[in-house]
């Protein structure tokens, strides 16, 4: 962590190569055009290059779940999309050179939000269902035909809707959430190079076999003939994930027959990957006493012109909304949605935020109406030890119970509820999964190689922690190497909370692994062997067979952990997630009534971690996702007209700042021995459903994320305060 | 295609002579926070030379002489926020308005000249400015002339400074009492949605910021606490009047609707606490 303060540390953007280039992207002005011309008035100086989609036409288009992304596009999907890019010897001499582009289009019909693509007579961003049937489209696609959903998402447990008739009290009522930037302090950069027919791209990326997979599709290559290095991350939160800017970075690269280096400024993140908006329709039913029957929901999520991984958000965001809770009867309807906006993607949280937000609250509306206590409303549905989830799953090591209790502790709940909000939530981890990872053993060190992505999580830190205890030797002999897909064994990807929970299962194996390499190389067995704090390895009981590691030749360990599962697309039925995160909150806020000012004067998260593996980085993710959390509450929404972000900039977007947060109470609750559990993003999605239910309980419920006090003002005048 | 001149004038002489010479193809710079943004995000094109004001000694300075405050235009938001001189010459409240801007890092290098010549709207210290009735000196190799806040700024982003001027400083007379109430609708770090300032001196001054293309003062409804005690009624009839006749605009820190509720609110608050 320390480099990151000094600067020592380096980036993607830091990679240089003799003789690059440097690029800029030239976007679409158009919402919805057919572009018809695109030149550069004086021709392209010598050195320099300028592509096009005429210099792509042999690149397929690709995705991580759907391949509906040219690398550059011909028809252009939305304000921002990359419709050419040039590289010039200068940085400066590119952004003129992308500037000076001129280009010519003719208008299409656009279906710039959520509203006008799910209209009757919407314009079709793509034909769902041709690019649903592309080679490499994931097979869990469900596209409506016609329309702008490539992918409805279904959940059916018990009876489903038929099940409200069980049901003595039924509430209802519609959410939305607007679109949100991850806002890493660094930017996206990569530097791509062709040598010998193999393409090789540094990036900072959270999902480099991903992205190695999706390039050799683009650019018709043997994965064997992508590499992929990835250096550290300035922040990330789901931004940096499949393939975001590396196609036009190796398009150009080709071209120019020189590495090419491309790195976004400020203003283009908002046009590369943000957080679905969405809208969200929630019926719960209850008996009298407080026992939820039957919970409907429908959700759509504007995916943007990409799909992106869209249809898994849609997915996560179908159990999600279920809640943490035992139902008889679910049904639920998810759909991912194309607009001609940027396309939204993985944010921390991952639909837990919008689903959370409209259940949670839904979840008030029943305890009001039922006068019931929204914490005992909770508890006494809860999902415990060995309750079946919706999704017809056993549930294993699940603490919301506790997590509720003590946020209700924590904020005082006992003592005065006003003002006051809770959120219950379950968030899960990619599912099916698989971890590798390898410790070498060379010149008397001890290396991991293992691709999980250093985003300022820790892996540097923490993985190289779970070998040397895996091993019994001392953290200090083990460095994490950078990942490097032709070295680093494949992992799915560094997203949803996995990486410390597989790692552990991987580097376990690849520890064993590595003491039978030894035990055969001193002839032992590997239980009699043991790792001196000199940086040795002896013999146990024999001091004389000790031998300096230094002294041993090159010798490595090999582990994988593979999880199955996943869910059936028509049913939702299966095993959403291998472990749980899981989490409670607790919002006491105060209101300005002449302005409708929310400030949050008490905020408690408790998240439920299992074993802890470093204690402080895990506190640290903790507190970031409650901050972030506070972001998502009160400021961040990118606003758009007519298709265009119109605040692209750290001024007009706001992101908390140190002065918005508040003195905060974010517990982990650890249970020595458990399982290790995700925690990075656990307690984000939790701020905002709480501070709706603690606005919610002072009469002012707020429908629309974020919280603007305009809206609140608005509430303060139809409850006639 | 070629790059844009940087010319680093050493006096102000040098400065306003390549002012009268490259007229609107050289843009003067100073902290760069307002022009770095419109260049970064390709709002404006890059002119064809800057002139970079740091190195002129005439542009800095911040001093009271008798009654009057005044402020070299290349003074920082921090300078002046952080001056001895400007908080016990009876200038708080300026320096107050000044430390309510963005963060520390943006009132380190924004300049008090580059807050009114930008004529952002969304901005704090201008009304502050326009309420304490300062006085803006523009030079030109032609000679010096001296405009009221109102004179200056035109609109959004416009103002009355001609192609061959600079705004060299500002001329502040004390005020007997004065406050700047900031309204966020979001982070601390947001620009106002409203700005109130209220000074009083012979009479009242209550000048709105933020709410539209430039500060808004109604001189009929300050006139209404001539001679007059600031009771809680006159305050509220007084905010009343500024709500009713606000010129407001709608953007993503507040509606037009919004903006008249809250400037109600913050008039009556900003004369209760000079009252």
């Amino acid at each position: 962590m320390n480099e990151r303060v000094t600067g020592a540390i380096r980036y993607s953007q830091d990679v240089e190569r003799p003789n690059m280039l440097h690029a800029k992207i030239v976007r679409s002005l158009a919402a919805h055009a057919q572009i018809t011309r695109i030149e550069l008035p004086g021709g392209i100086p010598e050195g320099c290059v300028l592509i096009t989609a005429a210099d792509v036409a042999d690149c397929r288009p690709y995705g991580c779940l759907v391949p509906d992304t040219p690398v550059l596009a011909e028809t252009a999907r939305y304000v921002g999309d990359p419709i050419a890019a040039v590289a010039a010897p200068d940085p400066r001499l590119a952004e003129r050179l992308a500037r000076a582009v001129a280009v010519e289009w003719s208008d299409l019909p656009a279906a710039t939000d959520l509203e006008a693509a799910l209209a009757a007579d919407a314009p079709v961003v793509h034909d769902v269902c041709e690019v649903a049937s592309r080679r490499g489209a994931w097979s869990g696609m469900r596209p409506i035909d016609g329309t702008n959903v490539s992918h409805r998402s279904r959940l059916i447990h018990g009876r489903g809707e038929a099940g409200f008739d069980e049901a003595d009290v039924v509430v209802e009522g519609e959410w939305t959430t607007a679109s949100a930037q991850h806002a890493p302090m660094e930017p996206h950069a990569c530097l791509a190079e062709w040598a010998g027919g193999r393409l090789t791209v540094w990036t900072g990326t959270q999902t480099p076999f991903n992205l190695r997979r999706e390039l050799a599709t683009a650019f018709g290559l043997a994965e064997a003939d992508v590499r992929v290095i990835a250096p550290p991350m300035g922040g990330s939160f789901g931004a940096k994930t499949f393939t975001r800017i590396e196609a036009i970075a190796a398009a150009l690269a080709r071209a120019a027959q020189r590495p090419v280096k491309l790195v976004l400024a400020r203003d283009e993140l908002f046009l590369t990957l943000n957080r679905h908006p969405t809208r969200s329709r929630v019926r719960l039913g209850a008996t009298r006493d407080g026992r939820f029957v039957a919970r409907r929901v429908w959700s759509w999520w504007d995916t943007g012109a990409y799909a992106d991984t869209g249809p898994n958000v849609a997915a996560k965001g179908a159990w999600a909304a279920v809640g943490p809770y035992r139902f008889d009867h679910v049904e639920i309807d998810a759909d991912c949605v194309y607009t001609n906006r940027p396309s939204n993607g993985a944010f921390r949280g991952y639909a837990a935020t919008q689903a959370a937000w409209a259940s949670e609250q839904c979840v008030d509306m029943l305890a009001e109406r039922l006068a019931i206590d929204p914490l005992e409303l909770r508890l006494q549905n809860v999902l415990r030890d060995g309750d079946r989830f919706a999704t017809g799953e056993l549930m294993h090591d699940f603490h919301v119970a506790e997590c509720l209790e003590a946020v209700a502790r924590e904020i005082e709940w006992d003592r005065s509820r006003a003002g006051v909000g809770l959120c219950a939530l379950m968030k899960g981890m990619q599912t099916p999964s698989r971890a590798g990872a390898r410790i070498e053993l060379a010149d008397g060190r001890l290396t991991v190689h293992a691709a999980t992505a250093e985003i300022g999580q820790g892996p540097t830190t923490v993985l190289p922690k779970l070998a040397a205890e895996a091993l019994g030797a001392d953290p200090r002999l083990v460095t994490l190497a950078e990942i490097d897909t032709d070295v680093t064994p494949f992992d799915t990807r560094t997203t949803s909370s996995r990486s410390t929970h597989m790692m552990a299962g991987a580097l376990g194996e690849a520890a064993e692994a590595l003491r039978r390499a030894l035990a055969d190389e001193l002839e032992a067995a590997p239980g009699d062997l043991r790792f001196t704090a000199d940086g040795g390895i002896e013999i146990v009981g024999t001091p004389a067979s000790r031998r300096p590691l230094a002294s041993l030749p090159a010798l490595s360990g090999e582990g994988e952990h593979v999880i199955e599962g996943g869910l059936d697309p028509d049913s939702g039925q299966g095993i959403a997630s291998a472990h749980w995160h899981q989490g409670a909150g607790a919002v006491r806020v105060a209101v300005d009534r002449e302005t409708g000012v929310v400030e949050i004067v008490g905020l408690a998260a408790a998240v439920y971690a299992g074993r802890v593996v470093d204690a402080s980085r895990a506190a640290l993710q903790n507190d970031g996702s409650v901050v972030m959390g506070i972001g998502s509450a009160l400021y961040e929404s990118i606003e758009f007209s007519d298709g265009q972000v119109t605040n692209a900039n750290m001024g007009d977007y706001q992101v908390p700042a140190f002065r918005d947060v508040p003195a905060f109470a974010a517990t982990l609750h650890e249970l020595p021995g458990a399982e290790i559990h995700g925690l990075g993003e656990t307690a984000l999605p939790l701020v905002p459903a709480a501070t709706g239910n603690a606005l919610r309980a002072l009469g002012l419920a707020q429908s629309h994320l974020p919280i603007h006090p305009e809206r609140v003002l608005d509430a303060l005048d139809r409850s006639g305060a | 295609m070629s790059g844009t001149v940087w010319h680093r004038p050493a006096s102000l002489a040098d400065a306003l002579a390549l002012k009268a010479e490259l007229g609107d193809d050289a843009l003067a710079i100073a902290g760069g926070t307002y022009l770095g943004v419109l260049l970064s995000t390709g709002l404006i094109d890059p002119p064809e030379a800057l002139i970079a004001l740091g190195g002129i000694a005439e542009l800095r300075g911040l001093e009271v002489d008798g009654d009057v405050l005044r402020i070299g235009a290349l003074e920082t938001h921090r300078a002046v926020e952080r001056s001895v001189a400007v908080r016990q010459g009876g200038f708080e409240a300026l320096a107050d308005t000044f430390a309510l801007v963005a963060n520390v890092r943006i009132r380190s290098v924004a300049t008090v000249g580059g807050v009114l010549a930008d004529a952002d709207y969304a901005s704090d210290p201008p009304a502050m400015l326009c309420a304490l009735g300062a006085v803006v000196v523009l030079a030109s190799s032609r000679g010096e002339r001296r405009l009221s806040i109102e004179q200056l700024i035109l609109g959004h982003y416009e103002t009355a400074i001609e192609h061959d001027e600079l705004l060299v400083r500002v001329e502040i007379p004390r005020p007997e009492r004065a406050a700047y109430l900031k309204f966020r609708s979001r982070g601390s770090e947001d620009r106002p949605c409203v700005g109130v300032a209220v000074v009083r001196r012979a009479g009242l001054r209550v000048v709105i910021g933020a709410a539209s293309d430039r500060p808004q003062v109604f001189p009929e409804l300050c006139a209404l606490a001539d001679g007059r005690e600031l009771t809680p009624e006159l305050c509220d009839e007084i905010a009343g009047g500024y709500a009713e006749r606000l010129e407001a605009l709608d953007d993503l820190r507040g509606s037009a609707g919004y903006r008249r509720r809250v400037t109600r609110t913050l008039v009556r608050r900003g004369l209760e606490a000079i009252a």
